[in-house]
């Protein structure tokens, strides 16, 4: 008993004063996705990898948009997100306060105007992850001397380019296949 | 279909010991690793086979796999794992899983029950979630389903249901069959609704006679949750990794990296060394927390509340730990198929051996306090004994069966990670009792801190993840683990389009169940809390008791809480009234 006694008073307190003084994380801490608008290329590799489905990417075909919601109701903080993002737009923060009051408080929303198809008209990629590819391309030096069919080939999507693909193999008289196309 | 492997030497022996009794019995062979072997066997010869292996190959029961591969190969199989230890020296053991293919128009397998009690769990569940009957096996209870679930609708089967589907209730209250005591006979027990209150819900019967406690019967799963059929349909391999972690609110991470292993292993992937090293030192933060839990629960439940309060305090180390480490204080996220996700940098190695130094000090007066607390020992040696001969036939698993006088431990019969490239020892004791198993945990401490930090001193550089291999689709091998509550065994066939075609996750716990009945008996009301926490069952799980006075012929329910501070104070009893 006497043992337990010095003990506790060696210890003193114990406890911590959050939350009327903030409590410290580790650096690595991995809190709440903070997502970056003006980064987002509405790729969907998020939402690929996502293993709870907070984040989710729905399309609008009628109103040309490519919508990006998370949902930090189903967040387990895991990171993926953060992991595969090619243009740093979702980061892990510091920041674990996410109680909120009313469910909807709960979720963001972005939508990102999608770019049409030169060919038959219909809305079909995000004009930022066009304009991130054209830029990856321009970087490898593809878009030089010769390498202009690139930037013309993007504008197309790709129903409209498997149906050209079709009928310029269909003209060699051989079935249409693309090399390297997933059947 | 599975990569056909050179067998291990002591491996081929113990085959061939069963090939010569059962001869053509046996109809196939096939080694998914040097120590994994499936022998496909003859449904009616199962049992004998299963048994030969039990008890006179010196295995043990690790789990049992069903699976639905009708689109396979036209049947159903079943597969019943055993860790074969023989000899007790780690380079002689060996996984055997013994499968059987049961015919899709008549779905009944000989039970193994009768021969092997261990069997009985997982031949219920099988049964529940892919209606397959075990024929003779004595429990026809259902175990995983509920009483409102529809007959003849068996989940785990491939076209039985979307994963998303909710039947409609078929009944409006519990009838499950509670065992009858036999002797001066029983009343029918009206059962209250169950409250899903804190903790985790499970509801127990205790058969007693005045203040002692006559026989036990108890039934869980009534949170199941579905997560195999979830990852069946909906996750790839490396979100599962995220999924298994939260089979346990409490040792997830040991699921995750058994899972991780199985894939790893069935798809002939190989882990980098220093990945290897940092799962390993995850693994042991994660038994440091738990045990640390445990042992503060242990003298909460005897009354020592200073002492909980004192446990937890340190423990808040090893949490911290994990925050260093991974970014996170329980779930470590930490696993893709391949390696981990994160490096150990230097300056988070030296935090954290900072923090054990501070463990290790701690660690020491306060086990120092609680043995020396004569309550403690007088409260816990002697009860809740798991008798030797009860073990050898369920094949409990981690301080549970350690605290019996068996040195089972993964960690070191099937070694994993880094297990054997540091050293460490295995921690028995042989009071098969309470105090015991809590001594198990308090030693297991040491080693823990032992592990990670020679881990953190030797761990190699180089890549911590691989990529870009490729899935073979149907092949299958075993993962595990030793979670802090045992053996953690994953079984996991591979599917053709980035999922698993049938993923088992076995949780240590799952083996500890069967054979708490027997350490019940013979103890008094007031032990039973303490013997419940004395197998860590992620704790919890006794919401409500309800106490049936085998005399008196008379049923009452008690509230936990009630049976709680009764198992403190020992004054009061609820009984008397």
């Amino acid at each position: 008993m006497l043992k337990l006694l010095r003990k506790a008073l060696k210890v003193g307190e114990a406890t911590v004063e959050y939350p009327f003084k903030p409590v410290e994380v580790a650096p690595g801490f991995r809190g709440k996705p903070v997502y970056d608008f003006s980064r987002c290329i509405a790729c969907g590799a998020c939402a690929t990898a996502c293993p709870p489905n907070a984040i989710t990417m729905d399309w609008d075909l009628e109103r040309g948009v490519k919508s990006w919601n998370i949902n930090y109701g189903r967040c387990i903080f895991c990171g993926r997100c953060d992991e595969v993002c090619p243009t740093g737009a979702i980061v892990l923060s510091a920041e674990f306060e996410l109680a909120a009051a009313r469910k909807e408080d709960l979720y963001c929303r972005a939508e990102l105007k999608l770019c049409k198809c030169i060919s038959c008209g219909a809305y079909f990629a995000p004009c930022r992850e066009l304009e991130y590819v054209l830029a990856s391309l321009r970087q490898a030096g593809l878009l030089e001397g010769g390498h202009e069919g690139w930037k013309q080939l993007l504008k197309v999507c790709p129903e409209c380019r498997r149906r050209q693909a079709a009928s310029a193999t269909g003209a060699l008289g051989r079935p249409g296949r693309m090399p390297g196309g997933r059947q | 279909m599975p990569n056909e492997m050179k067998p291990g030497q002591d491996g081929k022996k113990s085959v061939e010991a069963l090939r010569s009794k059962f001869g053509a019995a046996i109809l196939a062979e096939a080694w998914q690793t040097p120590d994994q072997v499936t022998l496909t066997v003859e449904l009616s010869s199962l049992p004998e086979i299963v048994e030969e292996a039990y008890y006179r190959q010196g295995g043990w029961l690790s789990s049992v796999v069903g699976n639905d591969e009708r689109g396979l190969n036209g049947h159903f199989a079943v597969y019943y794992v055993l860790s074969i230890e023989k000899e007790r020296v780690p380079d002689k053991n060996f996984w055997l899983t013994v499968k059987a293919l049961v015919p899709s128009h008549k779905p009944e397998f000989p039970s193994v029950t009768p021969r092997v009690p261990a069997a009985v769990w997982y031949e219920r569940e099988v049964r529940d979630m892919f209606g397959l009957e075990p024929v003779g096996l004595p429990d026809a209870r259902r175990l995983v389903l509920p009483d409102d679930w529809p007959d003849n609708l068996y989940p785990l089967r491939k076209d039985a249901m979307d994963y998303r589907f909710r039947p409609d209730p078929v009944a409006e209250e519990e009838n499950y069959k509670f065992i009858e005591v036999e002797g001066e006979g029983i009343v029918e027990v009206p059962l209250g609704p169950l409250h899903i209150t804190s903790d985790e819900p499970g509801h127990f019967r205790l058969y007693v006679d005045g203040e002692y406690i006559v026989d036990a019967d108890y039934r869980l799963f009534y949170v199941h949750r579905g997560i195999e059929k979830l990852a069946e349909n909906r996750l790839d391999y490396d979100q599962v990794t995220f999924l298994a972690e939260r089979i346990c609110g409490i040792c997830g991470y040991t699921h995750s990296v058994a899972y991780a292993s199985a894939v790893e292993t069935a798809n002939g992937i190989e882990v980098p060394p220093r990945a290897q090293y940092i799962r390993t030192i995850l693994l042991e933060v994660e038994r440091m927390h738990s045990h640390l839990l445990n042992l503060g629960l242990a003298a909460h439940l005897v009354g020592f509340d200073a002492g909980f309060m004192h446990f937890f305090r340190v423990r808040e180390k090893a949490m911290q730990m994990a925050e260093i480490l991974t970014g996170g204080r329980k779930t470590y996220g930490m696993n893709l198929i391949g390696g981990v996700r994160r490096d150990i940098l230097k300056e988070e190695r030296d935090q954290v051996l900072r923090l054990i130094a501070e463990i290790r000090v701690e660690l020491d007066e306060l086990l120092d306090l609680l043995l020396n607390t004569t309550n403690f020992i007088s409260r816990t040696q002697g009860v809740g004994r798991l008798d030797p001969g009860v073990a050898r036939d369920f094949s409990p698993v981690g301080p549970n069966m350690r605290g019996s006088g068996y040195a089972r431990d993964t960690r070191a019969d099937h070694p994993y990670g880094a297990y054997d490239r540091v050293p460490w020892d295995v921690i028995s004791r042989d009071g098969c009792d309470v105090l015991s198993r809590e001594l198990v945990r308090a030693a297991e401490l040491y080693e823990s801190l032992k592990i990670i930090e020679r881990c953190l001193a030797e761990m190699p550089p180089g890549p911590v993840l691989v990529e870009g291999f490729a899935y073979k689709p149907y092949s299958f091998a075993l993962g595990y683990t030793e979670a802090p509550r045992g053996e953690n065994v994953h079984w996991v066939m591979t599917g053709n389009n980035q999922q698993v075609y049938r993923w088992r996750a076995r949780a240590s716990t799952y083996n500890n169940w069967p054979s708490l009945r027997y350490m019940f008996r013979g103890n008094t009301v007031s032990d039973a809390p303490l013997i419940v926490a004395s197998i860590d069952p992620c704790y919890s799980c006794t919401e409500r008791v309800t106490v049936v006075d085998v005399r008196k012929k008379k049923a009452r329910t008690i509230e936990y809480k009630e049976l709680e501070r009764y198992c403190q104070e020992r004054k009061n009893s609820p009984l008397k009234s």
